[in-house]
């Protein structure tokens, strides 16, 4: 629920958007509600923040973005981590599909974000240990 | 004028004028009989004498017995020959003789040959009896000359009537083949598959074949002697100026004034019955002086062809705006996604402000209309680039079940009865199962929200031989009468993105079904027939374009 106290273990996110507003925005929700956000205003530096140790918790990552694209920044953070959970919010869910099919911790949503259903989403993804 | 009116003359009359017979000649001779007749039959037998010497000519008989029968015939001939009268009597007389010779089969020069011995020994005797011997022969020569002529011309008539019995023969050969050949030529053009039409200078028609009359529906005999671009009403200041100038270039300079590479004329033509044809047209000088037409006009109709091209042009036309169209509502979903985010801020910003009550409703009026964009986006994008069907066996009871299912909720908020009438025996058809849920979701939903104060509906599903009738009726307030419910954007719902019913549409006949409404106050019910062996030719996206983005 938004407005809870943090858990005591708090989900670390990373957020990959070229769209550096809605990135920060979506950063801003999350920290509300006890998450632990970092946010990449583009998939060059989301590729480079996943190069790093500790990797995130979950990886929530737009879908078209200039120089690395969604996709791309995916297989490369499967190739860090093959259980790392993925969420891509996109406006071209379509497109997103067809990679979703072949790796199972990958789930998609469409922009515009429904906040409440995202959120309930990233509290039932299992914790990493 | 009588004074010099030609004379009309006999054959024998115009051939002693021919070898120069005269009445002198006749008179010699009738002097010289006398002297000569005691003769006659030496002459005859010394004749004879000499074709034994002939071997060739001695194989032309067949018995001694027929040569003395012979011999008795020439000495009669002699006989005649001095008679002194030389009349048409005569004349048909040595013609008979000339008969047989032709009928036996006496080649020419034998009678040449024997006339020239016979003469010889004729004017031995002439010239040893008489002292005007000489005067004698030269009659004796012309007289010969004369029953040879006669003789020959038994000849030449057989000849002529030969000839003109082959020629009768070879006319009637040719007029068959003629006749054959203009058949052939008469049916090409009759049964061609192009409009053959031949022209004056004036282009005024002359030819008119059956392709002509099928596809401008006038019949021949009411196109021939009129103009052919007033005929097919071509616009007189249109493409009738053009066609105009070119027949008019043709009749001047012939072939030479249309290079053969000439692309067709189309032209847009009426047909008999007022319809619209439009045939591509080429024209082609007629190369034959004595004949009016002097252009020929060969059309096909290309009417299917052009509105095919025009369905192409069409479709890569809605494919470009479809694609700008499904570009443009994708990067909405970006500003949308942005203007959520800060909203949703907004609204938990303003649950911890006191007072913020009123501002949260706004916040939330701001809300909704940004996630029906969303919708709207998602559902303009199903209908403008749909995904292939994925066709399965679908069990339509399952469906069915699914459909109350997911609309129990909002049934039950808007008071709503749900029915379901359907066989007990599972009823299978080939189907996408997705799709065919959103249609009924589509037309329950529908009934569910036209239910304002309550009511019931009722999903019914039948089985026919080959398909499978849907069914949903609610007892709602029913749609407008003519209301364009089917087309993309026309909603009666105040909050509805008037595509739901568009998109129903598009799913049920790209699985070559068919939906129709029957709508009255108090009855409104929406009939899907979808075939049970299912869609038979892949499903095309609205725009032409795939689901590929």
């Amino acid at each position: 629920m938004p407005g809870t106290a943090p858990d005591p273990t708090p989900l670390r996110v990373l957020i990959v958007d070229d769209d550096d507003r809605s990135g920060r925005k979506l950063g801003d929700l999350l920290r509300r509600d006890g998450f632990v956000v970092e946010v990449c205003p583009g998939g060059l530096a989301g590729l480079q923040r996943l190069a790093e140790r500790p990797l995130p918790d979950v990886l929530v990552t737009d879908l078209r973005m200039p120089q690395i694209d969604g996709i791309t920044l995916a297989r490369l953070a499967r190739t860090h981590s093959p259980t790392l959970p993925i969420l891509i919010v996109t406006a071209y869910p379509d497109l997103a599909r067809r990679f979703e099919g072949a790796d199972p911790k990958i789930q998609i949503f469409v922009k515009p974000l429904d906040y409440s259903t995202f959120v309930d989403a990233l509290r039932a993804l299992p914790r990493s240990a | 004028m009588p004074s010099t009116a030609p004379v009309l003359e006999t054959r024998f009359a115009e051939l002693k004028r021919y070898v120069a017979f005269s009445a002198g000649d006749a008179a010699l001779l009738a002097d010289f009989r006398h002297t000569a007749a005691p003769n006659f039959e030496r002459i005859a037998q010394e004749f004879y004498d000499q074709i034994r010497l002939h071997e060739e000519a001695h194989a032309v008989f067949t018995s001694e017995a027929q040569i003395a029968r012979l011999q008795r015939s020439l000495v009669r001939w002699l006989e005649r020959v001095f008679g002194g009268v030389y009349d048409e009597a005569y004349f048909a007389e040595t013609t008979a003789i000339g008969r047989v010779h032709l009928r036996v089969g006496l080649p020419q020069r034998y009678m040449f040959a024997a006339m020239a011995l016979i003469r010889a020994s004729l004017m031995d005797l002439a010239e040893a009896s008489s002292p005007r011997g000489y005067q004698i022969s030269r009659a004796i020569c012309r007289l010969l000359d004369l029953e040879l002529a006669i003789m020959l011309e038994s000849y030449r008539d057989d000849s002529i009537a030969r000839v003109q019995h082959a020629e009768r023969l070879e006319k009637e050969a040719l007029g068959r083949d003629l006749a054959q050949t203009q058949h052939r030529y008469v049916n090409a053009v009759e049964l061609a598959r192009v409009l053959v039409v031949g022209l004056d200078d004036a282009g005024v028609v002359h030819l008119w074949n059956r392709e002509a009359e099928r596809v401008t529906g006038f019949r021949r005999d009411e196109a021939l002697g009129r103009s052919l671009l007033e005929l097919l009403g071509v616009d007189p200041h249109g493409e009738g100026v053009k066609v105009q100038s070119l027949l008019a270039e043709l009749a001047a300079a012939g072939e030479s004034a249309l290079p053969s590479d000439r692309p067709p004329t189309e032209v847009a033509i009426f047909t008999r019955a007022g319809r619209l044809r439009v045939i591509r047209w080429h024209f082609t000088h007629a190369p034959v002086n004595d004949d009016v037409v002097s252009m020929f006009a060969i059309g096909r109709d290309s009417t299917e062809e052009r509105a095919q091209q025009d369905r192409v042009k069409q479709q890569e036309r809605l494919a470009a705006i479809g694609t700008l169209a499904a570009g443009l509502a994708h990067e909405l979903r970006n500003p949308l996604n942005g203007a959520q985010l800060h909203v949703t801020e907004l609204d938990l910003a303003l649950r911890d402000i006191a007072g913020g009550a009123e501002l949260l409703e706004t916040v939330h009026v701001v809300r909704d209309e940004i996630r029906r964009l969303g919708a709207l986006v998602t559902e303009f994008l199903d209908f403008a680039r749909p995904r292939p069907l994925l066709v399965e066996p679908v069990v339509i009871q399952e469906v069915l079940a699914r459909t109350v299912q997911m609309v129990t909720a909002q049934a039950q908020a808007s008071r709503v009865a749900m029915t379901v009438d359907a066989p007990p025996g599972a009823v299978e058809l080939q189907a996408d199962r997705a799709k065919l849920e959103q249609v009924l979701l589509n037309l329950t939903q529908n009934a569910i929200d036209a239910l304002t104060g309550g009511g019931r509906v009722v999903l019914r599903a039948r089985r026919q031989p080959r398909t499978v009738t849907i069914e949903v009726e609610d007892d709602g307030p029913g749609v407008p009468p003519d209301a364009p419910i089917f087309d993309a954007f026309f909603s009666t719902k105040s909050h509805g993105t008037g595509l739901g019913l568009a998109i129903t549409h598009r799913v049920v006949t790209d699985h070559g079904g068919s939906i129709d409404v029957e709508s009255v106050p108090g009855r409104t019910l929406f009939r899907v027939v979808l075939p049970i062996a299912g869609p038979q030719t892949p499903s095309r996206p609205i725009f032409g374009v795939t689901s590929d983005e």
